[in-house]
């Protein structure tokens, strides 16, 4: 088979413009079911967390999004006092966009030493120390640097926000990358907020032997009589209700990913089929000089695959190239979803395109090897 | 030696409601080294006959026997597997593959038998050689004339060595220079190398050059210049 190489290759550049065009629709097609998979893959990373089991988000009852959650901030001092907790932290969450959106800028306000102590932050650029002089500083998650073009030491302003970048940092976990902390201080005084005081969230650790349920029951249960009343849940219970509507969505949307490996199918299929129908005569030689039905049915596959994985392995490595270096993520409710390439994502999309060039390839292989080779021998 | 053994063929096929008989009952025997030209009017069968021992077309009835090897109940792959190791087919359109170059072409037939890659090129260069092409090694069908095409297309039915060189109408498509040209090829083939050949032609000057000639008439193999022979034309 590698013997013929030369000629699959030969054959398949004879009419460059239509294997070009399909070559094309191929790459679209899997750069299309790449980034679905990219937004699926977050959504399963967000939903599979194990340690979002053992953190509680403490939220205002009967509020959804977070601009409208105000908690008293000592709620945090009172619920670390209770039993089954290790610690509990005020969070003020200040978004650009409450609604669902592929550039929403979240900005988490805890006090500085907590948020060394909780979160897993390695700056890449800049320092804690500017940070924890700074008012108004910030330390800004890679992607979202990335996708605003942000640089240490710049001001950086949304809405009545305007902060100074004091670090960059990365993170082990993806969603955090989108995220940018500030003083919880500093967001609890943002002009218009009237908010001095008072936190969207506290976020609870429990200690090892601790019943997520029966702190949850607790917490709510204890400021049941208070100014405030709170609806506890876990993390992933919280994110799960926050980012139901787009698992929906998204789901649709992997929908139309595999519609768009469906069209591959047909293109390739007849792309292929067109070239095996120009070429009824040149089989009819092949077979004549000895190559065996199995032999040219092997050829037609091979084309069909060639066109199928060079152009799948461009779409599939721009999709890469697309979530590696625009630091996208999906965000509602403050929750991010951070798209990102993966070895996973581009092996089953490669995988998908192998399988589409065979399928597609398989009518017209099976024309072109059962030809009888007199009357293909007098087709002009 | 035998080489071909056509015994008792008859090839039947229908077109619309009309049944269509271009061999009938046929004999025909070809001993190693022989040439044979076959002529006939259009449609008597002679390009039936040429197909049904290269074994690219099957008999309605009766048995082929090539290289000592019967050929009417081999499967489809075991037949391609057979001519790539027995026959070489010269074409009457010259019927090379537009994207390979003159040396792909003739590398064809090798690149299904167990031959490794200097073997072939040492193969390719001969035959090149021996067709006066060495020169054109590179050049695409398109670059070539009608002329040099056919010797291509004859280096490439040649160059496995097979038992049996088949050619319909080789010289149908070409100018008389060129003609002569090639039936000189295809004689030298003959005596310098001793390659069986059968040839299928129009032309007598063509039929001409072979050592022995038939008509086929109607379905039957005639012995030109002769009557009807009735069984084996050995």
């Amino acid at each position: 088979m590698i013997r013929f190489g030369p000629y699959i290759l030969k054959t398949l550049w004879r009419h460059r413009t239509r294997t070009l065009l399909t070559v094309s629709g191929a790459a679209v097609a899997l750069f299309v079911y790449s980034f679905v998979g990219a937004v699926q893959e977050g959504l399963n990373r967000l939903a599979s967390d194990q340690s979002h089991h053992r953190t509680l988000i403490v939220f205002q009852a009967n509020r959804f999004c977070p601009s409208t959650s105000k908690l008293p901030e000592d709620y945090a001092r009172k619920i670390e006092q209770m039993p089954g907790v290790a610690g509990a932290v005020p969070i003020k969450v200040y978004m650009n966009n409450c609604r669902a959106s592929l550039d929403v800028v979240v900005f988490n306000g805890l006090p500085a030493e907590k948020l060394k102590a909780t979160r897993q932050l390695d700056l890449s650029e800049g320092d804690w120390s500017t940070f924890e002089k700074q008012r108004d500083g910030i330390v800004v998650g890679q992607a979202v640097a990335l996708r605003r073009k942000l640089k240490v030491g710049q001001k950086f302003s949304i809405g009545a926000l305007t902060t100074s970048i004091a670090g960059i940092f990365t993170s082990p976990i993806p969603s955090e990358q989108n995220m940018i902390y500030a003083h919880l201080e500093f967001l609890q005084r943002i002009k218009g907020l009237n908010s001095v005081g008072t936190c969207t969230q506290v976020e609870v650790a429990l200690t090892a032997d601790a019943n997520s349920d029966a702190v949850c029951r607790a917490i709510d249960e204890r400021f049941r009589g208070g100014p405030i009343s709170t609806d506890t849940r876990t993390r992933g219970v919280f994110q799960a209700r926050a980012v139901g509507d787009l698992i929906e969505l998204v789901g649709f949307v992997r929908l139309l990913g595999l519609a768009c490996v469906a069209l591959v199918l047909a293109l390739v299929s007849t792309t292929t089929l067109m070239g095996v129908q120009d070429r009824i005569r040149e089989h009819a030689i092949l077979q004549t000089v000895g190559c065996t039905p199995a032999r040219i049915f092997s050829f037609v596959i091979a084309e069909s695959l060639i066109v199928c994985l060079v152009g799948g392995g461009f779409g599939i490595g721009a999709a890469m190239c697309a979530l590696q270096f625009s630091g996208l993520a999906l965000g509602t409710e403050g929750i991010l979803i951070a798209f990102l390439p993966s070895l996973a994502l581009a092996a089953t999309g490669l995988a998908i395109a192998a399988g589409v060039g065979v399928v597609a390839g398989l009518a017209p292989a099976w024309q072109a090897a059962n030809a009888e080779i007199v009357p293909a021998l007098r087709t002009a | 030696m035998l080489v071909v053994d056509v015994d008792h063929v008859t090839k039947q096929f229908t077109k619309g409601e009309h049944t269509i008989t271009p061999l009938r009952d046929t004999t025909f025997q070809m001993e190693r080294g022989d040439f044979v030209s076959l002529m006939g009017a259009s449609g008597s069968g002679k390009s039936t006959l040429l197909n049904l021992v290269a074994g690219i077309d099957r008999p309605t009835t009766g048995r082929i026997t090539v290289a000592g090897q019967e050929i009417t109940g081999l499967s489809r792959s075991r037949l391609a597997r057979w001519r790539a190791e027995h026959v070489g087919y010269i074409f009457q359109t010259h019927n090379l593959v537009p994207v390979l170059t003159a040396y792909e072409n003739i590398e064809l037939p090798l690149l299904l038998l167990p031959l490794s890659r200097s073997e072939r090129r040492r193969r390719v260069d001969v035959t090149l050689e021996a067709v006066g092409l060495a020169d054109r090694a590179d050049h695409y069908p398109r670059q070539l004339s009608g002329g040099q095409e056919q010797r291509v297309g004859i280096a490439r039915a040649i160059v496995a060595n097979p038992t049996v060189v088949v050619a319909d109408e080789p010289t149908g498509d070409l100018d008389g220079e060129t003609t002569g040209q090639i039936l000189d090829l295809l004689q030298r083939l003959n005596t310098e190398l001793g390659m069986t050949l059968l040839m299928v032609t129009h032309d007598l000057h063509a039929a001409s050059v072979a050592s022995r000639r038939y008509r086929l008439e109607q379905g039957q193999l005639i012995a030109r210049e002769s009557a009807v022979v009735a069984g084996s034309l050995t």
